[in-house]
């Protein structure tokens, strides 16, 4: 069960708005190391994790990952604000607008649908840990290559603070991996 | 070269654990996105 918090995490700033971003910044809402990918795969995962901490770990950044999607979805609402049908054509979201006018959708920066093949659940807690560790290290690899992309200094403040979150992240990761590890080699009996 | 010590397997992977120290206060913190020095590696752009 959940409780919502009527605010976001952190504060979505863009200093103006600007189409090409949101077309760049999208992928991490519905692309192949976003926010959804990252959610939905640790929501899941959490229910063949053999230890208390691990199925809390993935339940706790899993719903972290919620309101980073949130944050993102934000960003590139308000990075699209008032866009005209023009602008939309001039950076190539014409074919958006036609599929969803001026909705968000759950695609990556070339508009390419979200799949669930984006994710897995091996029901190996180690196997899947080690790819939970790859996901929080591709998303900071992401929000780098975004910074990168972007000369805005209030939506890079908030790139930043996501970036982070995967560093710690990886971190609690890499923790709970040696946990199950070591619950693993304790019920091993020969 | 790292050198594992005598608990660690080949084959197996190793993050070290945290441990606590100190911490930035709640507002630095937030700005940050971690309220743990030891956890704050932040991006310098074009940096590679
Ligand atoms: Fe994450």
């Amino acid at each position: 069960m959940w409780s919502y918090e009527k605010k976001l995490q952190y504060p979505a700033k863009v200093g103006k708005a600007n189409v090409k971003m949101a077309k760049y910044l999208i992928t991490q809402y519905g692309g192949p190391d976003g926010e959804l990918a990252a959610s939905l795969r640790y929501l899941n995962q959490r229910y063949t994790m053999p230890t208390p901490q691990a199925k809390g770990i993935l339940t706790d950044i899993g719903t972290e990952e919620m309101a980073h999607l949130e944050i993102i979805a934000t960003l590139v609402y308000k990075l699209m604000d008032r866009a005209s049908v023009e602008e939309l054509k001039q950076v190539d979201l014409g074919g958006h607008y036609a599929d969803h006018g001026k909705a968000l959708f759950y695609v990556n920066g070339n508009g390419v649908p979200w799949t669930a093949t984006y994710i897995q659940a091996k029901g190996d807690p180690v196997a899947d840990l080690h790819e939970d560790m790859a996901a929080e290290e591709k998303a900071r690899a992401t929000y780098e290559w975004l910074i990168n992309l972007s000369d805005d200094p209030d939506l890079n403040d908030t790139l930043r603070f996501l970036r982070e979150r995967e560093v710690v992240h990886f971190q609690r990761f890499g923790e709970t991996l040696q946990i199950v590890q070591e619950y693993l080699d304790s019920k091993k009996c020969y | 070269m790292f050198i594992p010590n005598d608990q660690m397997r080949l084959a197996r992977a190793y993050v070290p654990f945290q441990v606590y120290s100190e911490h930035f206060n709640p507002m630095e913190g937030l700005l940050k996105g971690t309220i743990f020095p030891e956890l704050y590696f932040p991006y310098r752009k074009y940096h590679r």
